[in-house]
């Protein structure tokens, strides 16, 4: 027997063919090394390696983006179709002009020497050599999703009730009351619109963002890409961002903005005006670059706080993987949900699937747990605050000396995280910095609460609270009691 | 729309009965954002790992599953349903993966190390995690496959692979490659001839 071709050894693997042939061919791989290592080799290829190919995990693709990709390539060609369904064709043009030139002869050779010179006949000839004129094809369209309600919102002019299964787009307007709407349409890219203001969605597509507000309206907006704009317009002013947080106040009073980080220009037909990082103006008349002022630390706070609510993930069906959350309360207070702050509840907020820890603030402004809810996605869920019961302040408690010892070490201890809490707030040259804690430490040395009390920004406030709240204390008496600390 | 996806306990988006491909399809047609999302949704992962599978290299995937889903969502019109939407989805991913092996200008390793990395071997064929000198064996093999197939024609590495590694039978892959069986199991003979000869060959130059 010669050499076994080598896709017979496949057959053989396959049971292709007989026992006869598959033991003659055996016989021979013993006696051919040749034969006997194509065997192995292609065995092995058919046993194991197919397998691990059939079985190899699929690759992660930018699955959003080609799903954009997809959309705006489809329904580009769909726009271009109907736009070339409208235009006349080539061929209708060349019989138009053909119809006309010949009605013109037919008059000159009638002899119609007084026939009135012909309003430029034949116009349409020219487009038969013409290239054809494509309609450039339209930016995909953004769609902005509600993350918060809060108050009383309408969109396009209607109380809806399916706020937050709706996709904004170029058109829409949004108007509060009292309330308070924030819509994502991004990662970190969102804006809020504060309360008795109407906003309008005049083009909102990937190559541009363009609205027009009256009113309050926080703006937080990632970097964008080149030849993507940003527009904010405001009575006659125009904002224009590159990726920034900012807020634009418009009323009868003028227009205000205040810039939190990055840069936005304010222009009208006076000029322009570059409003930089914790930066405002003021516009009342025309744009007046001198006009430039700097936010103090408790504007600069206000705008922290009003940054909008956004989800950790943007994906293109977050309808069906967030869950709207109601937090019931009986009066207005604020809440925090995850400690993120979201405003003054009762409101309506997007999350993602999961527990979620609620606080709310009581009359003093400290906030308490609320309780818990577990969020199922495409599932509303919904924690009812209860009222709290006026409770007497906490008194500070006797013997607490040694606690207040403890607490001094703790401190000396964490002077360093302390140091880097102030260094923003050192450096724009405030002295003398100080907060007022009140805190309370169980026998076990466990620590039941710890507020925070200060004119710092939250920002500062939450991380010296953060630290404090490392220090350790032993088992001893348990004591409350209220101290400043001198940073 | 997307809250009518359906979910197996395994976590992976359960088959379409007729009934509500039908639906699906017709709200496709109708131009329902939320019926093309499901579709692309239902079938991403298929699409992705069919070109990733017949190609051997992850390269340009991204353009080629989107060059899929824009041939299926401008051709559903003329879907006529003489197969399940699957198989017609699969057959767009042979005929783009068809086009890409053609326009291979230069022709690299078929499967990169890089790739190789991550082409974990699926547990349920091993039963003991592999050692090192198992997954370098694995991604010669694989290695060697590839450099096989490339050797081969277009039409006959397509037929090849849907045969010997997809285990399709010849009226399947007919359809698939949009001829008749017979002209399948023609081409089918050469390039098995062809590729094992090719691998044999590449066990010849081992060293």
């Amino acid at each position: 027997m010669g050499h076994v071709a080598p896709h017979k050894w496949a057959d053989a693997w396959r049971g292709k063919l007989s026992e006869s042939e598959v033991a003659a061919m055996d016989r021979h791989a013993e006696t051919c090394a040749r034969c006997a290592k194509a065997r192995d080799r292609i065995t092995r290829t058919s046993s194991v390696t197919f397998a691990a190919i059939k079985n190899a995990p699929v690759p992660e693709v930018s699955w959003d983006s080609v799903r954009a990709k997809v959309h705006w390539e489809v329904s580009s060609a769909k726009r271009s179709a109907r736009q070339r369904a409208i235009r006349p064709t080539r061929a209708a043009w060349l019989g138009v002009a053909a119809c006309a030139a010949a009605g013109i002869g037919l008059l000159v050779a009638t002899g119609g020497t007084d026939v009135p010179a012909p309003p430029t006949p034949a116009q349409p000839a020219p487009l038969a050599h013409a290239e054809p004129v494509h309609a450039p094809a339209a930016p995909a369209p953004l769609a902005g999703m509600v993350s918060l309600v809060s108050g009383e919102v309408m969109i396009d002019g209607v109380r809806r009730t399916d706020l937050f299964d709706r996709a904004l787009g170029t058109g829409t307007v949004i108007a509060t009351a009292d309330g308070r709407i924030d819509v994502q349409f991004g990662d970190h890219s969102a804006f809020a619109l504060g309360p008795r203001s109407k906003l309008e969605l005049r083009r909102f597509d990937a190559t541009e963002v363009r609205l027009v507000v009256d009113g309050t309206i926080d703006v937080e907006v990632a970097p964008r890409a080149a030849g993507q704009r940003f527009l904010v317009e405001a009575g006659a002013q125009t904002i224009e961002v590159r990726g920034t947080q900012f807020r634009v106040v418009h009323d009868t009073n003028g227009t205000r903005v205040a810039c939190r980080h990055g840069l936005v220009a304010v222009r009208d037909h006076a000029g322009e005006a570059l409003v930089g990082a914790a930066k405002k103006v003021d516009v009342t008349s025309a744009v007046d670059a001198t006009k430039v002022a700097t936010l103090s630390d408790a504007e600069l706070a206000q705008l922290a706080e009003a940054t909008p609510v956004t989800t950790p993930l943007w994906i293109d069906d977050l309808a069906h993987r967030s869950s709207i959350l109601e937090l019931a309360t009986s009066t207005h207070r604020d809440a925090r949900v995850d400690g993120v702050e979201v405003g003054p509840a009762p409101l309506r907020v997007r999350v993602m699937p999961g527990r979620h820890t609620i606080e709310t603030a009581d009359a003093s402004g400290r906030f308490h747990r609320a309780g818990w809810v577990d969020a199922q996605a495409a599932e509303p869920a919904r924690l009812e605050v209860a009222t709290p019961e006026p409770t007497a302040p906490a008194s500070p408690t006797p013997s607490i000396a040694a606690r207040k010892r403890e607490l001094a070490t703790g401190i000396a201890a964490n002077r360093p995280k302390l140091g880097r809490c102030t260094r923003a707030a050192a450096k724009s040259g405030i002295e003398d910095l100080s907060v007022q804690i009140e805190i309370s430490v169980d026998a076990t040395g466990a620590v039941r609460f710890l507020n925070v009390d200060s004119d710092l920004t939250s920002v500062t406030q939450a991380c010296i609270h953060d630290a404090l709240a490392q220090i350790q204390f032993g088992p001893g008496p348990a004591a409350t009691w209220h101290e400043r600390i001198d940073l | 729309m997307l809250s009518r996806v359906k979910r197996d306990t395994t976590g992976t988006i359960a088959a379409l009965d007729p009934a509500d491909e039908a639906d699906l399809i017709a709200r496709c047609r109708a131009d329902e954002r939320a019926a093309q999302d499901e579709l692309y949704h239902r079938f991403r992962r298929q699409v992705a790992g069919n070109l990733y599978r017949v190609l051997g290299d992850r390269g340009d995937l991204d353009d080629l599953v989107q060059e899929v889903f824009v041939i299926a969502f401008r051709g559903l019109e003329r879907f006529r349903g003489d197969a399940r939407l699957s198989t017609w989805i699969y057959r767009i991913c042979v005929n783009v993966a068809l086009g890409k092996i053609r326009t291979r200008k230069r022709r690299p390793a078929a499967i990169g190390m890089a790739d190789l990395d991550t082409a974990v071997m699926d547990p349920s064929l091993t039963e003991r995690p592999e050692t090192p000198a198992q997954s370098l064996q694995r991604r010669q093999d694989q290695e060697r496959v590839y450099r096989a197939m490339d050797t081969l024609a277009p039409k006959k590495r397509i037929v090849l692979y849907l045969h010997e590694i997809e285990g399709l039978d010849l009226k399947e892959i007919a359809y698939l490659v949009d001829s008749n069986p017979v002209t399948v199991r023609t081409r089918l003979f050469y390039a098995r001839k062809e590729f094992y000869k090719a691998l044999e060959g590449a066990a010849d130059g081992d060293p």
